[in-house]
């Protein structure tokens, strides 16, 4: 047997039954799981089962994930370094990043776990993999310089209230990362908000740097492109993501990496997140066409928009999160093209946000079940009635 | 003949799928009669313990229409009558002779067959235990007799991978074949032989009778997928079905007046060579098999059926016997490893990356959890339901709704609890709501 296995054995007694710990066998079960894969008899038919289940699932967007990070992680530290005007090397830009970034990652899944488990051992039901996913997502949105204590409050209101007190996992109607990112995002704005802060080792407060998306060329008298190829913005950083913003966003090739990883593996739907690219490009292009305005980001074109801040992100890890988006093919296609046009609006036409992202997938998560039974009733008129 | 064309169900490819060779198994001392596997029946028996009875002598019948009688699969002794919880009729165990003595009725020619009163028709099927071969959907329950049916189904492979193929079941009998499809335009203008492509060109002489091909992929040759694929309207949905091994049954018994007792069945094992097995109706489970592990479950179907112990019969709607290995062990790190040898309809494991054959085990391969929405069981449905849209609205109560949504189209056929990451198990709570509405609107 293996030695693990006897000491989960050995503690086991103590979870269950009348076991001291009987209240937090949630958490017990969850990391014995995590260990040993459980694989229990079939007793109903079918009496086989595919060998894919939600532990395996979840763990395919950490996988996903996982470039994003290391390179927020990298990204987080070379720009603290670029702030206080030294150019730091591969290693110390990582461990500097990581100074940064891991004690929020740390928070966010520390006290998520605590209302994870807490609502677990009430419901006495088993600790759902979901929030693995949400309790990465959730810091790689936020800026690096974001205070502990506001990841703390915004991790437990988007648990909570974006998704426990709808019953949990698979009956929450927002995505709960989404959610407790537009919670910090509305109640501390001066965290959160478009001109993200540089984190800095020895300055407190940090030094404010200008997110790409918060540019426009209109004092220079200069169009958007140049002005923002002028603060370094060109397509090319943006692409490959050395610039400042939230810890994951900032890479366009990292979260098209996770992007293709998630739909070859068909845990991502490929409908959203294709869709929420044509939906970008065609209204980007619209505004191209039809705006005079030349300054501002309505006149950026569409491979600008695609980069620039958290649209790839969002539409690859936020918008593709099975529960709050639609049930239905068709209803997944419209709701990945709505994320983009509706991202596309409020960037260019709403001048209270520079950023859109968050915003358009929140939107069309409260109207994915009105997708969902458009598509339905479309589906229903076609089938030969059977009642 | 046409072709169907069914874009969605399993194309994973299995170990330990029957050859075509033929061997027989007479069975022991006992032979059993099963009311386990009969949908919808109230039992009421007919015979009391120590009686004599003769091969075809009714040992019970439905207590909804007492005319339609369950009979005996040999002549024998009856050795005991089990029940089981509630005093639920299991099964009527016959301890039998080596001589069969036959209930006799009349025997047709094929020429008489065709000035034969239906209502006569019926009534020695009813008589003779094989109106139970005939189906009525939406609920696969014993076809009502006054019903005419808009077309019945003959789906030529069973409902489940492992059951017998035509050609085995088929071979030396095609004036039966032709027989039983005479019987058959009695109740209906308009009869269905359906086939799996891949035995198509086996089937020789029979081939011309053939009206549909469906692809060789586990379950279009069901019934049920069969009839939601060539449905017009909604008259269609009370449409029959029969089994090939029934209706060759139906064709000796009306031809020769004598209950036919051979079965045709599979047993399939792990890592051996598995072919057909000629035996008798209610064989012991015994005599086909010695041993089973506890670490292996015996099941009558992979994705159908139910689990059966060795003591116990096969049923009148079974034939094929599956041992499958099912070890409860626990995996370290499990949910991470690539995965070479683990079969899956989705992208996630190596697997899929070559064309393996694959050996399955009768475990869950994780825990129960939330529906998530992420449509593999959508992906699966040979009958294009929205299986976690029907489930949300069988569970919520709202039987209306997933009436609507298709309930009833649903052929049971298990893929979507197959499938399903969450390991919901949609097909028992599809097939109580199915039962349950039946019940209540009959």
């Amino acid at each position: 047997m293996h030695p693990l296995k006897k000491i989960f054995d050995q503690l086991e007694p103590h979870f269950t039954g009348t076991g001291k710990y009987k209240a937090i066998e949630p958490l017990f079960d969850a990391t014995k799981t995590l260990f040993f894969f459980p694989s229990p008899k079939t007793t109903v038919r079918p009496f086989i089962r595919d060998f894919l289940d939600l532990k395996r699932y979840m763990s395919f967007v950490i996988l996903a994930l996982l470039p994003v990070l290391i390179f927020g992680i990298y990204n987080t530290g070379f720009q603290s370094g670029l702030a206080q005007g030294e150019r730091l090397g591969l290693i110390s830009s990582f461990l500097m990043g990581a100074w940064y970034v891991l004690p929020i990652i740390i928070v966010s899944y520390g006290v998520g776990f605590f209302w994870e488990i807490l609502f677990a051992v009430i419901r006495k039901h088993k600790i759902s993999e979901g929030f693995l996913v949400t309790g990465l997502l959730f810091p790689l949105t936020l800026p690096a310089t974001i205070p502990l204590w506001q990841v703390a409050i915004g991790i437990s209101f988007g648990v909570v209230i974006g998704k426990e007190v709808f019953g949990g996992t698979g009956r929450n109607i927002l995505n709960p990362a989404l959610t407790a990112r537009a919670f910090l995002f509305f109640s501390y704005p001066v965290s959160m908000s478009g001109n993200v802060w540089v984190a800095v080792q020895n300055n407190i407060d940090g030094i404010t740097g200008a997110t790409a998306l918060s540019i426009n060329g209109a004092s220079q008298g200069t169009s958007i492109i140049s002005a923002l190829t002028e603060k370094g913005f060109d397509l090319f950083s943006l692409f490959w993501g050395l610039i400042p913003g939230s810890i994951g966003e900032t890479s366009a090739i990292c979260c098209l990496l996770g992007a293709i990883f998630l739909m070859i593996t068909g845990i991502a739907n490929y409908r959203i997140i294709i869709g929420g690219i044509l939906g970008l490009f065609v209204t980007s292009i619209l505004f191209y066409i039809i705006s005079d305005s030349y300054y501002t980001w309505a006149h950026a074109g569409p491979f600008y928009h695609l980069c620039a801040g958290g649209f790839l992100f969002g539409i690859s890890f936020m918008a593709t999160d099975p529960v709050s988006a639609p049930g239905t093919n068709p209803g997944r296609w419209i709701y990945g093209f709505c994320i983009g046009f509706f991202t596309i609006i409020l960037r260019v036409v709403n001048p209270a946000f520079v950023e859109g992202v968050m915003l358009a997938i929140l939107f069309m998560n409260v109207f994915a079940p009105l997708l969902d039974h458009m598509v339905i009733q479309y589906k229903l008129s076609k089938r030969i009635p059977n009642v | 003949m046409e072709k169907l064309s069914i874009s969605k169900g399993l194309k994973i490819k299995f170990h330990g799928m029957p050859e075509s060779s033929l061997i027989k198994i007479s069975p022991q001392k006992t032979i059993g009669l099963s009311a386990q596997d009969i949908p919808y029946i109230r039992p009421k028996l007919l015979v009391k313990e120590k009686q004599h009875v003769k091969t075809g002598s009714p040992l019970f019948c439905d207590k909804r229409d007492k005319t339609i009688q369950y009979v005996s699969p040999a002549t024998g002794t009856i050795q005991k009558i089990v029940f089981g919880p509630r005093r639920k009729l299991l099964e009527v165990v016959i301890q039998f002779d080596l001589q069969d003595d036959y209930v006799l009725f009349e025997a047709i020619s094929r020429s008489h067959l065709e000035t034969m009163p239906k209502g006569k028709l019926i009534s020695q099927l009813k008589e003779g235990g094989l109106w139970q071969c005939f189906r009525q959907f939406p609920a696969k329950d014993t076809a009502d007799a006054d019903h005419n049916p808009p077309m019945i189904i003959v789906s030529l492979n069973g409902n489940d991978l492992f059951s017998p193929y035509p050609e085995v079941i088929l071979d030396q009998q095609m004036e039966h074949f032709e027989y039983g499809l005479d019987i058959l335009k009695k109740f209906s203008n308009r009869i269905i032989v359906a086939v799996n492509e891949k035995h198509y060109d086996k089937l020789g002489q029979i081939q011309k009778w053939i009206s549909h091909t469906v692809p060789d992929m586990y379950p279009s040759w069901d019934p049920g997928v069969i009839l939601y694929h060539i449905k017009e309207s909604s008259e269609d949905n009370l449409s029959w079905c029969i089994s090939l091994d029934h209706l060759i049954m139906m064709a000796k018994f009306i031809s020769s007046g004598q209950y036919p007792v051979d079965k045709i069945m599979t047993l399939t094992k792990p890592n051996s060579i598995n072919s057909h097995i000629l035996t008798r109706q209610g064989v012991s489970i015994n005599a086909l098999l010695q041993t089973v592990h506890s670490e292996q479950s015996m099941t009558t179907g992979h994705f159908n059926g139910r689990i059966v112990t060795p003591n116990t019969h096969v049923g009148f709607f079974e034939n094929t016997i599956n041992i499958i290995p099912a070890q409860d062990k626990e995996k370290l790190f499990g949910f991470i490893l690539p995965g070479l040898q683990t079969p899956s309809v989705s992208n996630t494991f190596l697997s899929r990356l070559k064309d393996t054959v694959f050996q399955m085990d009768a475990t869950l391969h994780g825990e129960k959890r939330a529906c998530i929405n992420c449509s593999y069981c959508e992906n699966i449905c040979p009958n294009d339901l929205l299986p976690h849209f029907v489930m949300k609205a069988v569970v919520n109560e709202n039987i209306e709704e997933a009436l609507q949504l298709g309930l009833l189209d649903c052929c049971q056929c298990g893929l979507c609890s197959y499938t399903c990451p969450s390991k919901i198990e949609l097909t028992t709570i599809f097939s109580n709501a199915i039962d349950s509405y039946y019940k209540d609107k009959v």
